[in-house]
């Protein structure tokens, strides 16, 4: 406090006497709680009485006047200390969010692990399929090494879900395709009716989708291998009067690994969203089996 | 015969579409709808319009059944 002959009165400047404010004794000022000048500080008022202007010898002027001046910040005590307090609060719910935040990561990891896990063991996919493309050549499960492959079956004379299921498994692809930090996914379309479905057949239906789709087809006896080594079920149904039948199977997107390791299956519930990020995931996890 | 393409399917779908459209406005009322009736047996094989009248059976059941509960029915005393 500073004593001036009689009258005793604060100076509220608050980096020297913060803590001693005396709140009977209102200082105005120019504006709410600010003090524009120096000048200002030595012309106050308490709100009881006038008193005159204060009068410091030059050095006592110059080390208020510096002392305020220098922190002349646009606000008073009462907003610096709200604002460290919001500051403290921030930062300690921050923390708490990014710990919550990791954790999370952290579980949803080790359950895709345990789930990566499991599915490798139930190992599907592990035989060598060989096929005809689209094409008329002769394909192979050793010529998609390499490549993450995205496998589906069905038949070309399907009326409605193998149409939605690879527009689906299109726009997974163009998803991914325009990531170019990812690799191509390989799209693969195996037939359950090797019998109508011949490699002209493949090649009319799969023009419909992704360009970079094949068709796999082939005799009775090597479809069924390729099936049986994914579990897929199929039957066909009864023939109509013209011979025509629906062939009731699977309906399921297998991911393939370039390890050639079957790695997850997506089924109608997931959009092409969901299942583009969860190729995105298997894709930054993946470790090369055989370096 | 080779299977449809594309568009073929797509002409079935809308025609399918059109029929079902008919039918909810009509309470499924089949004689209300033969205009569409025919036209979707006109865009589609046999085997698609049977696969169809099946999903369409399935879905108003599923509709019932969410909207009126289920029902046990009742399994007589086995002596």
């Amino acid at each position: 406090m500073l004593r001036l002959g009689k009258s005793s009165w604060d100076v509220r400047s608050w980096n020297i006497f913060q803590s001693t404010i005396n709140k009977k004794n209102h200082f105005h000022s120019s504006a709410k709680g600010t003090l524009t000048s120096c000048k200002s500080l030595f012309h106050l008022e308490t709100s009881t009485r006038p008193i005159p202007p204060l009068r410091l010898c030059a050095k006592q002027r110059a080390f208020y006047c510096q002392e305020t001046s220098s922190s002349a910040k646009p606000s008073s005590s009462a907003p610096i200390r709200l604002r460290t307090r919001l500051l403290v609060v921030l930062l300690i719910g921050g923390g708490f969010a990014g710990t919550w935040w990791y954790m999370h990561e952290k579980k949803q990891k080790k359950a895709q692990r345990q789930r990566t896990e499991q599915l490798k063991k139930v190992a599907l996919g592990k035989g060598n399929f060989s096929l005809l493309d689209h094409t008329g050549q002769r394909r192979s499960k050793k010529d998609y090494l390499g490549s993450w492959v995205l496998l589906y079956f069905g038949f070309t004379h399907c009326p409605d879900i193998c149409p939605d299921e690879l527009e689906k498994l299109t726009s997974v692809v163009e998803i991914l395709d325009k990531d170019t930090t990812l690799p191509p996914v390989q799209p693969i379309f195996v037939t359950v009716d090797p019998e109508r479905d011949d490699h002209a057949a493949m090649a009319r239906y799969v023009k419909d989708f992704h360009p970079r789709m094949v068709g796999l087809t082939g005799t009775v006896e090597e479809v069924k291998e390729a099936g049986r080594d994914f579990r897929v079920y199929s039957s066909a149904g009864p023939k109509d009067t013209d011979g025509d039948y629906i062939v009731d199977h699977t309906i399921v997107i297998y991911l393939v690994n370039p390890d050639g390791l079957f790695l997850d299956y997506y089924n109608r519930m997931k959009n092409e969203n969901q299942i583009a990020d969860s190729i995105r995931k298997h894709m930054k996890t993946y470790v090369k089996l055989f370096p | 015969m080779s299977a449809p393409n594309a568009v073929q399917r797509k002409a079935c779908w809308d025609a399918r579409d059109l029929l079902w459209n008919c039918l909810d406005v009509n309470n499924d009322q089949a004689p209300a709808c033969e205009k569409f009736q025919k036209d979707f047996e006109a865009m589609c094989p046999a085997q698609w319009v049977k696969h169809f009248d099946k999903r369409r059976d399935f879905l108003k059941y599923k509709e019932k059944l969410e909207k009126d509960g289920f029902q046990l029915t009742k399994v007589e005393e086995q002596q």
